[in-house]
């Protein structure tokens, strides 16, 4: 009696399931749609819903995050002696460095009071801590827990202590997404010292991204120094990102200078408009007008 | 595990949301910021369709269109394409559920295995049909693979320690006369 109740209803029931899957397919692939058409607008929605989901688990990321570390730290302590050794030969070294540095800084002093030059003021940061990866072994970003709500803006830079880490895509009131150097979708503008050649940074999930649409390759040496040119006006010019290097294939790539292997704080650069130059001014243009 | 009344499916939903929050959890942790060699198994869609083939009262379309959607949202991928697909693998072996029911783990397998190609290419394919960036095809392949060796251990776990198993014939004839 009960099982033939069972199968009745479940007669009744079938085609009514099977248009509910086909409903959400039709929903699911309308997202999709709307998605390629209007990203912005599902973009923003997405950061919405992360802005909503992962600061709630973020009590329990953080702990969770530091033991892991702790116990990688220990394990490195397995290796303390080689590691001792490692650090007095860098110290050695480092000192040569600060040397030439301090020489190098107070010549620098000079020279810019002998120019009288002024320094962009403007180009301050705002410190966010990262509180989660894309989860997504396909997509290189991180998500650090400063949103519109602190000023942040789309587009502006991310540093750590050493260099260029990205660019902040997707913004939700407590939470921004930083999009790495080598996430698939991000191209950088650099130049290339001491050739002053312009090229682009290309991620392709690898560690070290690839450069491309550079003049003449053959004036590239591996080691020489990679820093954002300003160019699109994406990032302020003069940002280190990091060094060439030649991969087996004999291509450049760039090793990247920001610690990618710990990231933790980053420096989130505000990059206002930097006003533009369009017309030639109005004393030369009224000279120009009644000559 | 014995049917336990009517509540019993709507507690293993809820274990199976709990088990995908969980996921989540641990894929957002920052641990590793260099992008990865090799990736990893896609656990909620192994979950899915080791509950769908085992009861595929548990997993309801609804919820797993739902959770997928936001997993899409979460994960940085395009959002709707792979829960669309999951949804659409989930519903065809929740079809071919009862067949498999007196098969073989095996047999069970290769279902979820040509489930998981076919989704696997669909969605480079439309991808690739929208001009989407795309993630390298090895990642794909290894992510397809890491899914399908993890499968056996999913369904494993479910079975021993969650108690999602198949429904055995004599259930069947005498539905729910315990409860």
């Amino acid at each position: 009696m009960v099982a033939s109740d069972r199968g009745q209803s479940d007669d009744y029931l079938k085609p009514l399931k099977r248009l509910l899957v086909g409903v959400l397919l039709i929903c699911l692939i309308g997202l999709l749609l709307v998605w390629r058409i209007d990203s912005p607008r599902v973009e923003r929605f997405r950061a919405q819903v992360v802005d909503r989901v992962v600061p709630s688990m973020d009590w329990a990321m953080a702990p969770v995050t530091g033991a892991v570390n702790i116990a990688r730290d220990f394990r490195s302590y397995q290796r303390l002696y080689a590691q001792n050794q490692e650090l007095r030969r860098e110290l050695q070294q480092m000192k040569s460095w600060k040397e030439a540095a301090l020489q190098l800084e107070q010549e620098n002093a000079r020279l810019l009071e002998l120019n009288n030059v002024q320094l962009d003021p403007r180009l301050t940061f705002v410190t966010g801590v990262v509180m989660a990866d894309s989860g997504s072994p396909f997509r290189q970003s991180v998500l650090i827990n400063v949103g519109a709500r602190d000023g942040v803006m789309e587009g502006w830079a991310a540093m750590d202590g050493l260099g260029l880490v990205g660019r902040i895509s997707g913004l939700g009131p407590g939470t921004a997404r930083v999009i790495l150097l080598t996430d698939t979708s991000s191209r950088v503008p650099v130049t290339i010292q001491p050739s002053g050649q312009h090229a682009l940074v290309i991620g392709d999930n690898t560690k070290a991204p690839l450069l491309d649409f550079v003049e003449s390759t053959d004036e590239l040496r591996p080691g020489d120094r990679v820093m954002t040119s300003g160019d699109g006006g994406v990032f302020p010019p003069g940002l280190a990102v990091g060094q060439l290097i030649a991969d087996a294939g004999g291509r450049m790539r760039v090793r990247i200078a920001a610690d990618y292997e710990r990231l933790e704080f980053l420096r989130v650069l505000r990059a206002y408009d930097r006003p533009r130059i369009d017309d030639p001014g109005g004393l030369v243009a009224a000279e120009a007008g009644n000559g | 595990m014995a049917e336990r009344g009517a509540l019993h499916p709507w507690l293993m939903r809820g274990l199976f949301v709990a088990l995908t929050g969980a996921l989540v959890f641990v894929r957002l942790l920052p641990l590793e910021t260099v992008p990865p060699t090799w990736a990893g198994p896609d656990l909620f869609v192994a979950l899915t369709f080791a509950w769908a083939v085992r009861r595929p009262e548990y997993v309801p379309p609804l919820l797993v269109a739902g959770l997928a959607v936001a997993l899409d949202l979460l994960f940085h991928r395009p959002p709707g394409l792979w829960a669309a697909l999951t949804l659409l693998g989930c519903e065809a072996l929740r079809a071919r559920a009862p067949g498999l029911r007196d098969l073989t783990f095996v047999a069970d397998w290769a279902a979820v295995a040509g489930t998981l190609v076919a989704m696997t290419l669909a969605y480079r394919l439309i991808l690739a049909v929208m001009m989407v960036d795309q993630p390298p095809l090895g990642l794909s392949l290894m992510q397809l693979v890491s899914t399908l060796i993890a499968y056996p251990a999913v369904a494993a776990l479910s079975h021993l320690v969650l108690g999602v198993r198949k429904r055995a014939p004599s259930d069947n004839a005498t539905p729910r006369r315990l409860s």
